[in-house]
């Protein structure tokens, strides 16, 4: 059975690394880079099945990113799941079409949502 | 694409009211932090960590978000009060102000993976200044650089003078993506008015910055930024003192 690869962008390590540990323990591989540039340089190499995606990026925000994927057919494929404190202003029936499926709130979430999360665009 | 990056700029419009940062702006800037500390506290409280060196590891982690939380709230009430307060401007010595700041942050770089230091200075320089403003922006700085940072190379605070003398200069220098053009053209912009979507640091509205600049004018002074091929360096300018050529 494959395992599902998750790229996580996140600028903060610590967290990066606390979404890590609990993808890991749900049997997932995970790649973690802290900037959109850097995840642009990562996707053909982790070839993701989903992006663990925060919006304020240090550089170029989540949005440049989520353009850049979808100007390909293979990147713009791969679902998104933003993880954000701005989740209060954001809408998904706006991001749809940039291939987000799901918002988190940063500061509202489980530890486990991500799991859930991923679970349902999988 | 468009309307989304425009409803993301305006939400981080209105930081200032009266020239001072809002309450908005404030829960902003500490929202990051917040949301750090509950995430692990969740895990820790959930008891999935087997191991008691990776727990104590998360505990070390919440408790330097916390302390960088309260800088950040410290700073504010700070920044609130700066109008109504007199500031006694000192010859101050800015190596061992430094050397103070390298050793109070220096647990911080390192429970991130990342090395802090001051390069050395062979001749003793003084300035005039106030010294918690002034350790308060080199704080700010460094805090900076070390979310901006990558790769192994250390984050070093930099003193020099400039002008003949007349000028000291303190900058912290890290190594990261550099600043876009654009970006570091808006910086420039919003450090010599207010501040604004303004990403010099992850999560962050460019506050800090803006708190920093107020602080900086404060004593006379005055902050930029210096964009490298492999990084970035925050400075401040601050008047030489003449006590040293008077000794």
């Amino acid at each position: 059975m494959n395992v599902p690869s998750i790229l996580i962008v996140e600028d903060d390590g610590w967290l990066a690394e606390q979404y890590a540990r609990v993808l890991k323990s749900a049997d997932y591989k995970t790649a973690t880079v802290p900037h959109a540039q850097a995840a642009i340089q990562a996707i053909d190499e982790v070839n993701p099945n989903a992006i663990i995606l925060d919006v304020l990026l240090t550089g170029s925000t989540a949005f440049a990113l989520l353009h850049e994927l979808q100007s390909y057919g293979d990147t713009g494929a791969i679902p998104i799941i933003l993880c954000t404190n701005l989740a209060d202003e954001l809408s998904i029936e706006d991001l749809k079409s940039y291939g987000v499926k799901r918002i988190l709130d940063k500061t509202k979430m489980i530890p486990d949502d991500l799991v859930v999360a991923l679970r349902s665009v999988l | 694409m468009g309307a989304v990056v425009g409803e993301n700029e305006q939400l981080l419009d209105g930081l200032l009211i009266d020239g001072l940062p809002s309450l908005v702006a404030a829960a902003h800037e500490l929202k990051s932090p917040l949301a750090l500390i509950r995430q692990l506290s969740l895990t820790l409280e959930d008891g999935d960590l087997s191991s008691t060196t990776e727990q104590k590891r998360m505990l070390r982690q919440i408790s330097l978000t916390s302390e960088r939380a309260l800088r950040l709230t410290s700073d504010l009430t700070r920044s609130v009060r700066l109008s109504d307060a007199l500031f006694t401007l000192e010859p101050i010595n800015p190596q061992q102000l430094c050397e103070d700041i390298v050793h109070e942050l220096e647990p911080f770089f390192n429970a991130h993976g990342r090395d802090f230091r001051l390069a050395s200075r062979k001749h003793p320089l003084l300035l005039v200044a106030n010294r918690d403003l002034l350790r308060r922006i080199i704080m700010n700085f460094s805090d900076n650089a070390l979310h901006y940072a990558e790769g192994d190379n250390a984050v070093e605070i930099q003193i020099g003078s400039r002008n003949s003398g007349n000028t000291i200069r303190m900058g912290v220098r890290d190594h990261g993506p550099s600043l876009s053009k654009n970006v570091l053209g808006v910086l420039r912009d919003r450090l010599n008015n207010a501040p604004a979507a303004v990403h010099a640091r992850p999560q962050s509205s460019g506050l800090g910055l803006y708190i920093a600049s107020q602080f900086a004018e404060a004593m006379n002074g005055k902050i930029g930024v210096i964009r490298h091929r492999d990084g970035s360096t925050f400075y401040i300018d601050l008047q030489a003192s003449r006590q040293l050529s008077l000794l």
